[in-house]
């Protein structure tokens, strides 16, 4: 119990409280000016990791939400061609009706023939349209234009020194190469160990374009067989081989295509990913996935008429009635694609509405309640100054005369 | 019987010992801003005996001394006090430092970069031979390294400051400790020669507080009145008048960090003794704390890093060649991210795809990485990892700013009780000047009425001379 009020204690007392108060006052003051609750890390410890964490959920949601839109554009992009490839064969398909009638003549069938040739020149287009800088059809090829318009035999295209090997020696084609395959694919060679002779290098290959790689082989010498008839040769440039040198080759099965049979994926959710791309080979060939070879179809349905061949005219109806089938599943898919981005993209604005919530929660100052601190504050404020101007008023020295 | 001239030495006393006394007040009305100063009081003493059957003696009056004012147990403990207080108060000014660096409550700091870089990886699968996407995802992994770099610099710039401060503290320690022996040696003079020294007493005292804000200190008192300091492992600073000098050495393990040793022994580092002061605070906070954040962002960089180019190296990139480092490897440190010089000067040997063809999933495997819950521990995705480093760091302000807020309620307590014995009152003071006025002036009084005494006793023989 202090029974001894010294003059410093008074002065000390006061000098606290008042400092305590405008430290106090600061504090709702930052609050105030930045309407947030939540200025600093020891503001709210625990508050600020959740606002970091709220933050950066946000920041994956617009950029799921991004993915979400581009899909969708190119989802409605490849809707709408499949739709116009639709009507260009319903109406192809009244056409091979009536021309594999007894009616028909053989100058109308010639008529049919070259009124044919425009609509299979549209259905190419819209096959080799492009979403931005990439042809849609292409599967994962989005540089390549996916269909040619003649038909071509199975052939493999020169291979390929990726740019940065090392590998100063040529790589060809075997002259024994036959492409087997029944779809277009990318077939690779990795070099393992560099530095070696072509007969001791150590190599892998792969069939799916470097995804998985098989067991390590040695030899380079000789053909180097990589499955489905692909058979490349390495000579000169001994030694001169590094690790992971990559050669690559693209192989073709017979028929129009020239893009490959993998689809493209967009990340729409956490651990979600969502294909969006057909690939021309599962709408337009009959390799892979797909068929019915459209553009065979529509190609072989020209040169009977032209050769006025009644029953090859009628023959090409089944296949015509595949094809739309085939393109119009792909439509279907389209369809059920975008709708479950609509979901997706909705789900995603819930969460966004429930974070931004969860954040203002933690982060957004109560203005009421802390308005209310402050005029508190300033009535203690005012009270202790009052106090510090009748400190020395206050004095014995008052009534010594 | 009584004698008048007696009368007058006893008046003489009284206003002799009243101004000393007066004197007194003055001093302590000078000091009552002073710190550290101990009020005095004059102890009055009656002197002599009253006998009225020998009629020989009188009683005056003189001061017998000059007592100050204090306790030494307060002492004590306000000289304890100042060790926990300045221990918490030196890592909360550190503390704020660091809070500064990893405060992100408007954005732009590491989380919102990593943000912006999983996105920049997923924006580039779903466009991935597009060369705009690719610059900007390089310029978003440079702004993240960049920003790597300027928070690991950070928060080394503060071990480094901490460090200079702990070089001056040990300066100023030393000085203090000089002075405490020449306050020692005066005290034991004066006082060996029969004064008191209350005006260097309060100035050691005082003195003992600062050496305490910087070291924690035991002491005692020896006969002769001289001080002995000491520090917790039982080595001694000051000894009478001999002194044993503080000084920084280089760390050996880590050269930009001192350690603290005596001057006599370089080799015995007693960091460890200390357990309160400023150098105990800052030593812990440079040590742990600091370092402590400095590993958290290393190892956030270095599974960056790590995670990063590992999946990078096992897609392709635009020539159809095997990725190569995304982040350069030549350091994993926070300190030295950046992005591997080579795919800054071609962005098209960025590894978006699995295939030689153009695919975007490897970037998706790449910008995925920010869901893997099993790279930082408990479960911890690298942003949450970041995210409970960032609540770490408030969370320590948050417990040195409570551990001052105590000791500073504990320390004004504590003085109060100091004030309270020692602390000089106006009021009382003034009250003792009225006293001894009154005194003195009743004491001028009785040299009045005993002059006018012998007035009448001088007039006494000359109206008799007359009347005869």
């Amino acid at each position: 119990m202090i029974t001894r009020v010294a003059d410093q204690m008074k002065f000390n007392l006061l000098n606290n409280s008042i400092s305590n108060i405008q430290n106090a006052n600061n504090e709702l003051m930052i609050k105030l000016s930045s309407q947030k609750q939540v200025n600093k890390p020891s503001d709210d410890p625990t508050g600020m990791g959740k606002i970091l964490n709220y933050r950066s959920a946000k920041a994956q949601i617009s950029n799921y939400q991004k993915n979400v839109d581009s899909s969708k554009s190119w989802l409605s992009t490849t809707e709408s061609n499949l739709t116009s490839v639709n009507d260009i064969l319903n109406s192809i398909q009244q056409t091979v009706i009536s021309q594999s009638t007894a009616t028909a003549s053989a100058s109308t069938r010639q008529i049919a023939a070259d009124s044919l040739q425009p609509l299979i020149d549209q259905v190419l287009s819209l096959a080799n349209a492009k979403f931005g800088n990439s042809y849609i059809f292409s599967g994962t090829r989005t540089d390549t234009e996916p269909f040619s318009a003649a038909a071509q035999a199975a052939h493999i295209d020169v291979p390929v020194k990726a740019s940065g090997d090392a590998y100063t020696g040529v790589v060809s084609l075997d002259a024994s190469a036959a492409y087997t395959g029944t779809a277009n694919n990318t077939y690779a060679v990795k070099i393992v160990t560099g530095g070696l002779p072509l007969g001791a290098t150590p190599y892998q290959i792969s069939s799916d374009g470097g995804k998985t790689w098989g067991i390590v082989k040695t030899d380079l010498s000789g053909i180097v067989d990589l499955g489905d008839g692909v058979k490349l040769n390495f000579t000169g440039g001994a030694g001169t081989f590094a690790a992971n040198d990559v050669f690559y080759a693209h192989a073709y099965a017979a028929g129009y295509y020239n893009g490959d049979g993998q689809e493209l994926a967009s990340e729409v959710g956490k651990g979600v990913t969502m294909n969006y791309s057909t690939t021309g080979e599962a709408a337009f060939t009959s390799q892979g996935q797909g068929t019915a070879d459209i553009f065979q179809t529509l190609n072989d349905l020209k040169t009977a008429l032209q050769n006025n061949d009644a029953t090859g005219i009628a023959n090409q109806l089944d296949p015509l009635k595949k094809a739309q089938d085939q393109i119009t599943r792909y439509i279907a898919q389209c369809g059920t694609r975008t709708n479950s981005l609509d979901t997706s993209s909705s789900t995603l604005t819930d969460m966004d509405t429930r974070i931004t919530g969860l954040t203002s929660n933690i982060e957004d100052a109560d203005m009421a309640k802390l308005i209310t601190e402050y005029q508190t504050k300033q009535v203690a404020l005012q009270a202790s100054y009052q106090i510090a101007s009748n400190l020395t008023s206050n004095s014995i020295l008052n009534f010594i005369r | 019987m009584g004698d008048i001239g007696r009368i007058l030495n006893t008046a003489r006393d009284a206003i002799l010992a009243n101004l000393t006394a007066m004197n007194v007040t003055g001093s302590n009305v000078a000091n009552v801003n002073t710190p550290g100063y101990s009020r005095l009081r004059p102890d009055f003493g009656s002197i002599g005996v009253f006998n009225a059957a020998t009629d020989q003696q009188q009683i005056g009056v003189k001061i017998t001394d000059i007592e100050r004012l204090y306790d030494k147990y307060l002492d004590a403990q306000v000289v304890q006090q100042e060790q926990y207080g300045a221990y918490s108060q030196s890592q909360l000014d550190v503390l704020n430092n660091v809070e500064g660096i990893f405060n992100e409550s408007t954005g732009g700091g590491i989380s919102d970069l990593l943000s912006q870089f999983w996105g920049a990886w997923s924006q580039l699968s779903t466009n991935p031979s597009d060369v705009t996407t690719r610059d900007s995802l390089v310029s978003v992994s440079q702004s993240l390294a960049s920003m790597f770099r300027q928070k690991a610099n950070e928060l080394i710039n503060t071990q480094n400051d901490t460090n200079k401060e702990i070089s001056n503290d040990v300066t100023e320690l030393n000085n203090d400790l000089a002075q405490m022996a020449d306050y020692n040696d005066k005290i034991v003079q004066i006082e060996n020669s029969g004064g008191t020294a209350a005006d260097l007493r309060d100035k050691r005292t005082e003195l003992l507080r600062k050496i305490s804000q910087i070291v924690d200190v035991n002491y005692y008192e020896e006969a002769n009145g001289s001080l002995n300091v000491f520090i917790s492992n039982g080595r001694s600073l000051v000894e009478g008048t001999n002194v044993w000098n503080l000084q920084v050495k280089v760390n050996t393990n880590n050269a930009s960090f001192y350690d603290i040793v005596f001057s006599d022994t370089p080799n015995e580092v007693i960091n460890g003794d200390l357990k309160g002061g400023k150098l105990a605070g800052l030593i812990d906070i440079r040590d742990t704390k600091v370092v402590g954040y400095l590993d958290d962002l290393n190892s956030m960089a270095s599974t960056i890093i790590t995670r990063v180019n590992s999946l990078h190296s096992s897609g392709y990139d635009l020539n159809g060649n095997v990725g190569g480092d995304f982040f350069s490897t030549a350091s994993t440190s926070a300190r030295d991210m950046q992005v591997d010089p080579s795919i800054v000067a071609d962005v098209r040997k960025i590894a978006a795809g699995t295939t030689v063809n153009t695919d975007g999933d490897n970037a998706s495997a790449i910008a995925a990485i920010k869901d893997d819950a099993s790279l930082m521990g408990s479960g911890m995705t690298i942003d949450n990892f970041y995210e409970s480093l960032t609540s770490r760091v408030g969370q320590d302000v948050v417990n040195a700013q409570n551990s001052l807020d105590h000791q500073t309620s504990v320390m004004n307590q504590v003085e109060n009780q100091r004030e309270a014995v020692s602390g000089v009152s106006l009021d009382e003071e003034m009250l003792n000047l009225i006293k001894y006025q009154a005194a003195y002036n009743a004491a001028g009084r009785l040299v009045a009425t005993v002059n006018t005494m012998m007035g009448t006793l001088i007039n006494l023989g000359i109206d008799t001379a007359i009347s005869s």
